[in-house]
């Protein structure tokens, strides 16, 4: 015949229609015996008229008993955040347009406070660190005699200026360390040592205050023109000032003392009569050594 | 607790003590210093006045810094025959009696 594949199939595929067909009556019992026989297909025995097609039992696939599973079981097969590979499958937001980043280079400056805190801790605003042949270019630390001269405010702060000097050595060579920017670790130390001589010159000079303190007032409770109770005035000089005479104790005086550097001289000043405290007190208000 | 290996032995033995060692009721600190007292619930109360503050001053139009010129050679000798020196309490409270005695 012409075409034999299409209009004889096989006893197989037969049978298989009438397997289906025979359960397909078998889930519908409720159907009268008429509708029962007319959903009966051709081929069978006693079938009557339904679908002639046999391309459905064709096109299935011949399935092998025991069989394994072929399918691929990763449904994410391929899918690489790091390779931006994308998904495998299209997803509802594919079509819409994504915003992109900007590129590093575009990316608006920075805006920083030039008046900011923390500013403070760097030596140099344009580099991280300071040169070494920069940092090497400082002074001697301050001695105890010239500290003497300076007064508790005057300590306190450059207790505090030295601390702060100390920050920033200390932010330059963790900085230098870190990035690896070369040598300058010596020339800080030594910037630091010195900051640190400073630091214990005041903190010698104001021990010693306390230390003269204390011993005075041990001394003023057996001084007749001291009074420590509390009621009346503390201080009672026993020889009232004589009059200031013009020339003696202003300016002969405080000329020899600003030469000898002498803060109290102890020899005029034991018993304190006119013309001592007059240049004693000209002597304190001298100014203190220039950096 | 226990030693590694390189300290076993009477080496661990020599060593100062540490917060980790020993057993319970052994206590050492860490310099920090006392800011309170313990209470018998096992708890603690912090006693704000032992606790230390830092007042820095306002540094404006300060113009002094860690350093002095080189050139500027040290003085010596600011109390000479004086053996008491910078601590002689006659010296302080002459000082006093001239720049403070009177308020």
């Amino acid at each position: 015949m012409a075409t034999p594949g299409a209009l004889r199939p096989s006893m197989g595929a037969a049978l298989q229609i009438c397997r289906a067909s025979s359960t397909r009556g078998i889930i519908a019992p409720t159907r009268t015996v008429t509708s029962r026989a007319a959903a009966r297909p051709a081929f069978c025995p006693s079938a009557q008229a339904a679908s002639l097609s046999t391309t459905p039992a064709l096109l299935r696939r011949h399935k092998y008993i025991g069989a394994r599973v072929t399918r691929d079981n990763n449904k994410k097969r391929g899918e690489s955040v790091l390779r931006r590979t994308g998904t495998r499958w299209r997803l509802s937001m594919s079509d819409e347009p994504l915003p992109q980043p900007v590129k590093p280079e575009e990316l608006p400056p920075i805006e920083t406070d030039p008046d900011h805190g923390l500013w403070q801790f760097f030596q140099n605003r344009n580099s991280i660190a300071n040169p070494p042949l920069k940092d090497a270019e400082h002074g001697r630390a301050w001695t105890v005699e010239e500290l003497r001269y300076k007064s508790w405010e005057d300590l306190h702060k450059l207790w505090w200026v030295c601390v702060k000097e100390q920050n920033r050595i200390a932010t330059a060579m963790w900085e230098r360390q870190n990035r690896q920017l070369g040598y300058g670790d010596a020339e800080s130390d030594t910037r630091r040592k010195t900051v640190k001589a400073t630091q214990k010159a005041i903190k010698h000079v104001l021990t010693e205050r306390f230390y003269a303190w204390e011993d005075a007032v041990e001394l003023a409770k057996s001084d007749p023109e001291i009074d420590l109770s509390g009621d009346g005035p503390a201080f009672t000089p026993k020889e009232y000032l004589e009059e200031e005479v013009p020339g003696l104790g202003s300016g002969e005086e405080v000329a020899r003392e600003e030469v000898k550097a002498n803060g109290s001289d102890v020899a005029t000043s034991s018993t304190p009569d006119s013309s001592t405290l007059l240049s004693a007190t000209s002597s304190e208000q001298k100014t203190a050594p220039t950096i | 607790m226990q030693p590694t290996r390189i300290l076993q032995g009477m080496r661990y033995r020599k060593m100062p003590l540490t917060t980790k060692d020993m057993n319970k009721g052994f206590y050492k600190g860490n310099r920090t210093g006392n800011v309170g007292r313990h209470t018998k619930y096992g708890g603690f109360t912090v006693e704000w006045a032992k606790v230390r503050t830092y007042v820095c001053p306002s540094l404006e139009g300060f113009t002094l810094t860690p350093f002095v010129n080189t050139e500027k050679k040290p003085v010596w000798g600011a109390f000479k025959g004086d053996t008491k020196g910078p601590r002689n309490p006659e010296t302080y409270l002459a000082r006093w009696k001239s720049e403070n005695g009177f308020d």
